[in-house]
């Protein structure tokens, strides 16, 4: 069975999404990098969807983005409050969680 | 209403010792009130005491034996003597007190004393049980003590207390015994069954165990009565208020004794009975060759009842109780008036040896005239009440044998030589300075009650056959005699002790000094306790003490320094061995957690970098595996 060629899409989604993360230093940035990642996920629960046939895949897809849309207000809303505690966004200069 | 009458005192003693500080002056009058009204309930008894009835009231006291005990109060003739007695001489010197004591800082506590130990008396003699007596014993005891060392702050009066107490508690332990035997052999303790224990004896053939007991009994009678051997702490007792010496004397402590025995009698065997004639004799003959020679007043009357206690067990000894509790009535009353007037005269001069005193009668003329009738009375003038009662006494010893009365006769002049020594030294003769002004006669406080005794000692004697049913008429050899031996008791009283003439002839007087020394130091019976046994029981406790620091101590030292020891090496072990584990484990989790710190930088890529890796490197895994 060959592979769906959108699964190269998912694929060059989710690699592009760790390169934003592993690379980006604003904290903006990263959440926007998550949210390619989310968004490979969707796209390889609708292709599997169809492959085993049924709507499961896409309900999931569907319940994936309204998380993505929680993940991001929640997300925004710890960037906010990291910006009025360091006064910054950038992801490297806070190191809150050094042992 | 029997209950009543130990019960008031008992109350007056509760009231006082709570609230007696407050009352003040008037708890006296408490104390008064209480035992004039026993005398009251106790004289309305008397028609029915007369008729020979018996009057009794008890409560089940034990219920876990079988039978129960009963434990309860009875009134017979014998008891109503003693209570009579008790309340009234009592309340006289109740009365006498309030005068005696005025200036004194513990006046309540004097008073609520004088109610309990007239309480214990009368529980005592109205007991019907061994046990309800041994308890009022023990009461009286211990209110003779408190009594004694009432002055406390005075080291002789807290030693007398001291000496009265143990001394006494020789003989209650002799008591104890003898009651506990009784309780083990018959298993019946009812004061008003004693001819039923004496027949279960005789019908088992066991009266050596009656001879145990009642000597055993005695013992504890010849230790509230001081007789000899015990007789020691009565002197010495002296040392409290006169009042209580008084109290003492005639109604309370000493009379405990006499009637314990006059109780008991039908439990005395023969054996046992010879016993007391001879102690009772040899302390009558002792007390009264001694009160011969002492110089303080109240020493002399201390021995003068130490004599007159001895003839009274002479008498239960020849097996006449009733002449026994005639002259302990007789007695009590000219006793307790002696003790008065002797307080009267202290109470005045503020001296008691004889050797400091003369001339008085001038001054005390009350005090003089009611101790002449007194000593009258204790000498056996005729008609007067001492002389009925010896009478009585020297009749049962005529019947018994007449060496006896004839050993008696010479006792009873002792008895008046000693008596009008005092007499005649403190009244008579020429008065030595005193330096106090002139003496005065005591307060009526003191006077009145001293006059009520006065017609008790001079007109009780008439109640003999009444009563006591003892011989009434005049038995005029026994006058005779008697009178004779007063006049030369007299007479040599007289000539010796107040003219100072020597009458014993020259080849005699080393034997005579000799005689007297031995007389004036009581016979030396003090110093022998001190030397027998106080002094070799001291040495045993100073031994055990010794042993005691040493070896006991020793051991227990031994055991703490092992312990400690011990210890001392476990505290090594722990601070050693389980701390090191425990500070180990810490260390090492410490080292750890230093290098592992590092990896976390706080960078949030870093450990995204890790993840991924992580991610990868467990994919090519995956990969190798299923390949």
């Amino acid at each position: 069975m060959a592979p769906h060629p959108l699964l190269f899409t998912s694929c060059a989604l989710v690699a592009l999404g760790v390169y934003g993360i592993l690379t980006r230093r604003n904290a903006i940035g990263i959440l926007l990098a998550i949210e390619l990642i989310l968004n490979a996920a969707s796209l390889n629960f609708i292709l599997f969807g169809r492959w085993v046939g049924g709507v499961d895949g896409q309900a999931f897809a569907i319940f994936v983005i309204a998380l993505a849309a929680c993940e991001a207000a929640v997300g925004l809303a710890i960037i906010m409050g990291l910006y009025r505690t360091a006064k910054t966004v950038l992801a490297d200069e806070v190191n809150l969680l050094k042992g | 209403m029997l209950a009543w009458i130990p019960g008031l005192p008992l109350a007056a003693f509760a009231v006082l010792i709570l609230v007696g500080r407050r009352l003040g002056r008037a708890s006296a009058w408490v104390s008064v009130a209480a035992l004039a009204s026993s005398a009251f309930l106790t004289l309305q008894l008397t028609p029915h005491v007369l008729d020979g009835q018996r009057l009794a009231v008890s409560w089940r006291w034990l219920s876990a034996t079988d039978p129960a005990w009963f434990l309860g109060l009875a009134v017979d003739r014998l008891s109503w003597v003693m209570l009579v007695l008790v309340t009234v001489i009592g309340t006289l010197i109740t009365i006498y007190s309030i005068g005696y004591m005025q200036d004194d800082a513990r006046f309540s506590r004097f008073f609520a004393y004088l109610s309990l130990f007239c309480a214990a008396m009368l529980g005592l003699v109205m007991a019907n049980h061994f046990v309800l007596l041994y308890a009022c014993w023990e009461l009286v005891g211990l209110c003779s003590y408190l009594l004694i060392s009432f002055w406390f702050e005075k080291p002789e009066a807290a030693r007398a207390g001291r000496k009265a107490f143990l001394t006494t508690r020789v003989g209650d332990t002799g008591l104890l015994i003898g009651i506990l035997a009784l309780w083990v052999t018959a298993g019946q303790l009812h004061l008003g069954r004693l001819e039923e224990i004496r027949t279960f004896f005789v019908l088992r053939d066991q009266t050596w165990w009656l001879t145990i007991i009642s000597t055993l009994i005695f013992l504890g009678a010849v230790g509230k009565s001081a007789q000899i051997p015990l007789h020691v702490w009565l002197p010495d007792a002296m040392e409290g208020p006169t009042p209580v010496s008084a109290l003492i004397h005639a109604a309370t402590m000493v009379a405990a004794g006499v009637y314990l025995v006059a109780r008991t009698l039908p439990l005395f065997t023969p054996e046992s009975l010879r016993l007391v004639l001879w102690i009772g004799l040899a302390t009558h003959l002792f007390a009264g060759t001694v009160a011969l020679t002492m110089t303080d007043i109240k020493r002399v009357l201390a021995y003068s009842t130490i004599s007159q206690l001895g003839l009274m067990m002479t008498a239960l000894g020849l097996g006449a109780a009733s002449s026994a509790m005639f002259h302990l009535s007789t007695h009590a009353f000219f006793k307790a008036l002696l003790f008065m007037a002797a307080g009267s005269v202290i109470h005045a001069t503020h001296r008691q040896d004889l050797r400091e005193l003369g001339g008085l009668g001038r001054h005390l003329p009350w005090t003089r005239a009611l101790f002449l009738i007194a000593a009258l009375s204790m000498g056996g003038f005729p008609l007067l009440s001492g002389f009925w009662s010896k009478d009585a006494i020297l009749l049962s010893a005529r019947e018994h044998a007449p060496w006896l009365m004839w050993t008696l006769l010479g006792g009873a002049a002792v008895t008046a030589g000693y008596i009008f020594r005092l007499y005649l030294r403190c009244f008579h003769g020429s008065p030595v300075a005193s330096g106090c002004g002139t003496p005065h006669d005591s307060p009526a406080v003191m006077i009145l009650p001293m006059a009520a005794l006065g017609l008790g000692a001079a007109f009780a004697g008439f109640a003999g056959p009444g009563v006591f049913h003892v011989h009434g008429g005049l038995d005029v050899p026994m006058l005779i005699s008697s009178s004779v031996a007063l006049s030369i008791g007299v007479t040599l009283a007289f000539a010796v002790g107040l003219k100072r003439r020597v009458l014993v002839p020259a080849v005699l007087r080393p034997l005579g000094t000799k005689l007297y020394r031995l007389a004036a130091n009581k016979y030396y019976v003090d110093e022998a306790y001190q030397r027998w046994i106080i002094g070799p029981f001291l040495d045993a406790t100073a031994w055990l003490s010794r042993f005691d620091r040493r070896i006991i101590d020793g051991a227990v030292d031994a055991a703490g320094l092992g312990g400690w020891r011990i210890g001392q090496w476990k505290e090594r072990f722990d601070r050693v061995v389980i701390d090191g584990i425990v500070n180990g484990i810490a260390l090492v989790t410490r080292s750890i957690g230093h290098v592992v710190r590092r990896a976390q930088t706080g960078v949030i890529h870093h450990y995204l970098f890790w993840v991924v890796a992580a991610s990868v490197m467990l994919m090519l895994w995956i990969r190798a595996v299923s390949a």
